[in-house]
């Protein structure tokens, strides 16, 4: 009990620091790219405590309720991750959180914040059906959704869930809306939506909204690195090789319709998924 | 006591429905709803103390009345068919009514089975879903009638009929679940039908006349295989004993001519349960006034439908038959889904989302495996609790706009901040954690692995309800920048059921694991083991040779700290969390807005102040019914093919 409360606070403090120093380093690898120099590497949180300190402004109560319920329900996802919990639940509470930043968005009578949460809805209908496939490949793989099943075992589920993988690999481009999947809001200036669902938020606000991206990083790292668990620093390795990997595609991809990604997800994502869950099936049988 | 608790489960309904027809006033007839609901709720509450038992009704030559009642309303059908003009309800009442008449009176087949009525745990789960929520709704009628016939301005009231035909349909509920007699079964199954009809056709406009036809016409289908199978179960097995439900589901009756009928019966149920390729009539039925809709979709007629496949469940159990049924409902549960994103109609994407979990609730019967079958008892009772109350949240917004258009709830939140919340709520329960919806999905999805084709439906229809729950909802948000909200008053009749829904949502859903250890387990061992033992009381069995109660929800941990996460996470903000006049701004428009802070007008080309509309998406070219309802229906329709065909022929 002890234990797993030093795991809950060590994971709410040390994950925003991961995931603020990774957003540093990606906007310096992405500057580099460029051709600029780019800002420090811990510029993002000079950025985050300038905003905390700016004054509070709203469009309307409503979107404020739905930021607080998207950080909540980010940081519970990424606990369920910590403490090995079941992965299932995760992916579900995962979608909670997603619907209360469509919500947010919503909750405001702003063309580009609802130009946003429809493409945003997209995003969920792309990167959804792949993260509970992976659920379900856990769950073949293992007989169980917990995550405390995948640490106990010795064969790392790359070999068996290499699609899903690569699948998973696909919609972390969407989840962490880089280009060519940056449709609904975007880390670059793009005039047809402007900063889309995030448009209305400013000053502490916004400074939330940049705190749930470094959780959500994390956890997004976090499950690939599941992929590889014994030993977990193999996982990490992968984890962070497929930050880079993302990094790259952001840089050299031009950003794709809507229509596009949901169709290239719901074609290559969850061909590999099916092909994944079957081939499981057949081999293993019912776990 | 069991007697009364029968009679008044079954026949209270009924008095209570002609006391109402005959009684025109509205007080009265207010005062005899509300006791009924309550008689009948403290009765349903009675039968969970009293736990499983059986039950024949004696002193009354009750099966005669229940073949004069037969023909009646069969006959009736065809008086609809000839003066409608309208040939299939003709022609499904004549294939119902001539092989009844040909084998009750040709063949003399006398059917009298003791017991009549079987009372076990999953029938006193529907019975309390029936009567607790059914009667709310009841009560929820009195008012939204009343403003209804105010608003259409009808010179002779109807509301005598109306209530009528709604308090007796849950009479005939609660005798469709404790029936054991196949041919009763069968008759209670016909009231329900009749009820429906009625209801539908209510409001005597073309439109609702036609729909009402069409659903009649597709139960009458329904009821046409119903009818083949008593035929075919008395033929095949030689005699009365074979028309016990008990005698089926518990494998008294063998051999390889048992899986016809069961078949038969469970594409009875199809129609019932409005799967596709039969979800037409339910769509219909959205013309009806809706508490009519409330009680179709959350505790009548279409529970009836999973309700009989359920049951059966023991008598498909191993078979392909099985898996086929399973692949049916995970497909409707699929195609429901997508299609309701393109709905413009707020009752419409509520039918569409209705038919898609009762295709999940269907697929769980299917996988037919402990965990998946605590899983549809789970999502039956959820489901009606949720749909019960979005139904009446439509009501309510309907009378406060009139109309049903979701672009017409535009900006809801701030002309109606009470119901909107309440729906919020109740949209919330259907999709998201920790609600019960999600853990019934949940547990059907670690079901699901038995059959992957249907875990894979499963997953993609599970992301497209994400998208148009949300979808709706944000539509409902829209708000300008505004301090304070308007005070919004509801009349009790509206406001007391709506108010106990949303708290039968939370403690329910809080209290889901004391309720799935005493009574769901009970009641899925009743189901699975086709009721070999009933056992008294609840506490009794717990099944064996399954580690679902381990591996289940509950052995993780309980539901409670979710519910605890989702206080902080949406409850606090919204109670505690102020915003000051002076912290609010306009929305961002390039700086073209015409000034005031809570205005929408902007200057747009050549500096004219235009006010800016936004609208829902709906993806109608790609997800619209034009486009997917033929190969919805065709894949439909095979599936049902294969269910009677492969599924019957190889065991």
């Amino acid at each position: 009990m002890i234990d797993q409360l030093i795991t809950v606070i060590v994971a709410l403090i040390v994950a925003p620091l991961i995931g603020g120093l990774l957003f540093g380093f990606d906007r310096k690898i992405t500057a580099r790219l460029q051709g600029r120099y780019g800002p420090p590497i811990i510029q993002p949180f000079y950025d985050f405590f300038k905003l905390l300190g700016k004054q509070h402004i709203a469009v309307s109560k409503l979107q404020f309720i739905w930021i607080y319920g998207y950080l909540t329900f980010m940081v519970v996802s990424l606990l369920f991750l910590v403490l090995k919990l079941d992965i299932l639940l995760l992916v579900f509470l995962l979608g909670f959180a997603g619907v209360c930043f469509v919500l947010g968005a919503f909750s405001t009578k702003s063309p580009y914040a609802h130009f946003g949460a429809n493409r945003e809805l997209l995003q969920i209908l792309a990167y959804e059906p792949v993260l509970l496939f992976l659920a379900l490949g856990v769950y073949a793989q293992n007989g169980s959704f917990l995550i405390s099943e995948i640490f106990k075992q010795d064969k790392p589920l790359l070999f068996t869930l290499w699609p899903l993988f690569i699948a998973v690999l696909f919609i972390l481009t969407i989840k962490m809306r880089k280009s060519p999947f940056d449709i609904s809001t975007s880390h670059h200036a793009h005039q047809e939506i402007v900063r889309g669902t995030v448009t209305e938020y400013s000053g502490p606000y916004y400074a939330l909204i940049q705190l749930v991206e470094w959780y959500e990083l994390v956890l997004l790292l976090g499950i690939i690195a599941l992929f590889w668990t014994n030993p977990l620093w193999v996982g990490i390795l992968i984890a962070l090789g497929a930050f880079i990997l993302e990094l790259l595609i952001d840089n050299i991809a031009a950003r794709l319709t809507a229509r596009w990604m949901v169709r290239l997800s719901w074609s290559v994502g969850l061909v590999l998924g099916i092909i994944n869950i079957a081939y499981l099936y057949l081999t293993k049988g019912v776990a | 006591m069991e007697s009364w608790m029968m009679a008044i489960a079954i026949l209270l309904p009924l008095v209570a429905g002609i006391l109402v027809f005959i009684i025109r006033q509205y007080h009265v007839q207010s005062f005899i709803v509300v006791l009924t609901a309550i008689i009948l709720a403290v009765n349903s509450i009675l039968f969970l103390q009293q736990g499983p038992f059986t039950y024949s009704p004696g002193g009354f030559n009750w099966g005669l009345m229940v073949t004069i009642l037969d023909y009646v309303i069969l006959l009736f059908y065809l008086y609809v068919g000839i003066s409608l003009r309208n040939w299939l309800v003709l022609i499904f009442a004549l294939t119902q009514l001539i092989p009844l008449a040909w084998w009750e009176f040709g063949m003399k087949a006398h059917v009298e089975l003791t017991p009549a009525f079987v009372v076990d745990h999953l029938s006193i789960v529907m019975t309390l879903v029936i009567s607790i929520i059914g009667s709310l709704i009841c009560i929820y009628a009195l008012r939204y009638m009343y403003d209804h016939e105010h608003h259409t301005k009808l010179a002779k009231s109807r509301q005598p009929r109306f209530l009528f035909w709604l308090v007796i349909f849950l009479g005939a509920m609660n005798g469709l679940v404790f029936a054991n007699n196949l041919v009763w079964l069968y008759f209670f199954w016909e009231v329900t039908t009749l009820c429906c009809f009625q209801l539908i056709a209510h409001d005597l406009t073309k439109e609702a006349i036609n729909n009402a036809a069409r659903a009649l016409w597709m139960n009458s289908l329904g009821g046409t295989a119903f009818v083949f199978a008593l035929i075919f179960l008395y033929v095949t097995q030689g005699g009365a004993e074979a028309l016990s439900v008990q005698n089926i589901i518990s494998g008294h009756i063998t051999g390889a001519v048992i899986i016809l009928p069961v078949a038969l019966l469970c594409f009875t149920g199809f129609t019932k349960a409005a799967q596709m390729p039969f979800q037409s009539w339910l769509l219909g039925a959205m013309v009806a006034p809706t508490p009519v809709s409330a009680l179709l979709h959350s505790s009548t007629m279409v529970k009836a439908g999973v309700y009989l496949v359920l049951r059966l469940a023991p008598a498909y159990a191993g078979t392909h038959l099985s898996t086929i049924i399973a692949i049916a409902g995970a497909f409707t549960f699929f195609a429901a889904s997508g299609l309701a994103i393109s709905q413009t109609t707020g009752k419409r994407v509520l039918a569409y989302s209705t038919i898609a979990n009762l295709g999940l609730i269907i697929a769980c019967a299917g996988i037919n495996t402990p965990l998946a079958i605590a899983a549809a008892i789970l999502l039956i009772i959820f489901h009606a609790i949720s749909k019960g109350l979005l139904f009446l949240c439509a009501g309510t917004i309907e009378h406060q706009i009139w109309s049903r258009e979701i672009e017409d709830m535009e900006g809801l939140a701030a002309k109606a901040p009470l119901t909107t919340l309440i729906t919020t709520v109740g949209i919330l329960s259907m999709f998201l954690p920790p609600f019960g919806m999600l853990l019934g999905k949940w547990l059907a999805l670690e079901a699901a692995y038995m059959v992957p084709l249907a875990a894979i439906f499963f997953v993609l229809a599970s992301t497209l309800t994400i998208v148009f729950w949300t979808k709706w909802l944000g539509r409902l948000l829209q708000v300008l920048p505004k301090i304070g909200w308007p005070r919004e008053k509801l009349s009790l009749s509206y406001s007391v059921p709506l108010w106990l829904l949303l708290i039968g949502i939370f403690v329910i859903g809080m209290g889901v694991g004391p309720i799935y250890q005493n009574f769901i387990l009970s009641a899925t061992n009743n189901v699975i083991t086709g009721n070999q033992i009933i056992p008294i009381g609840w506490h009794s069995l717990i099944l064996t040779g399954t580690a679902f109660v381990e591996k289940g929800i509950l052995g993780i941990f309980l539901v409670w700290p979710l519910f605890l996460i989702l206080a902080v996470a949406l409850l606090l903000p919204l109670l505690f969390i102020g915003l000051k006049p002076k912290e609010l701004r306009p929305v961002y428009l390039c700086g073209e807005q015409t000034g005031d802070l809570d205005t929408d007008e902007w200057l747009a080309e050549a500096d004219v102040k235009t006010k800016f509309q936004l609208g829902g998406y709906y993806y109608q070219k790609v997800l619209g019914e034009k486009t997917l309802d033929p190969w919805v229906n065709t894949i439909a329709i095979v599936i049902l093919v294969i269910m009677l065909g492969y599924g019957v022929i190889i065991k």
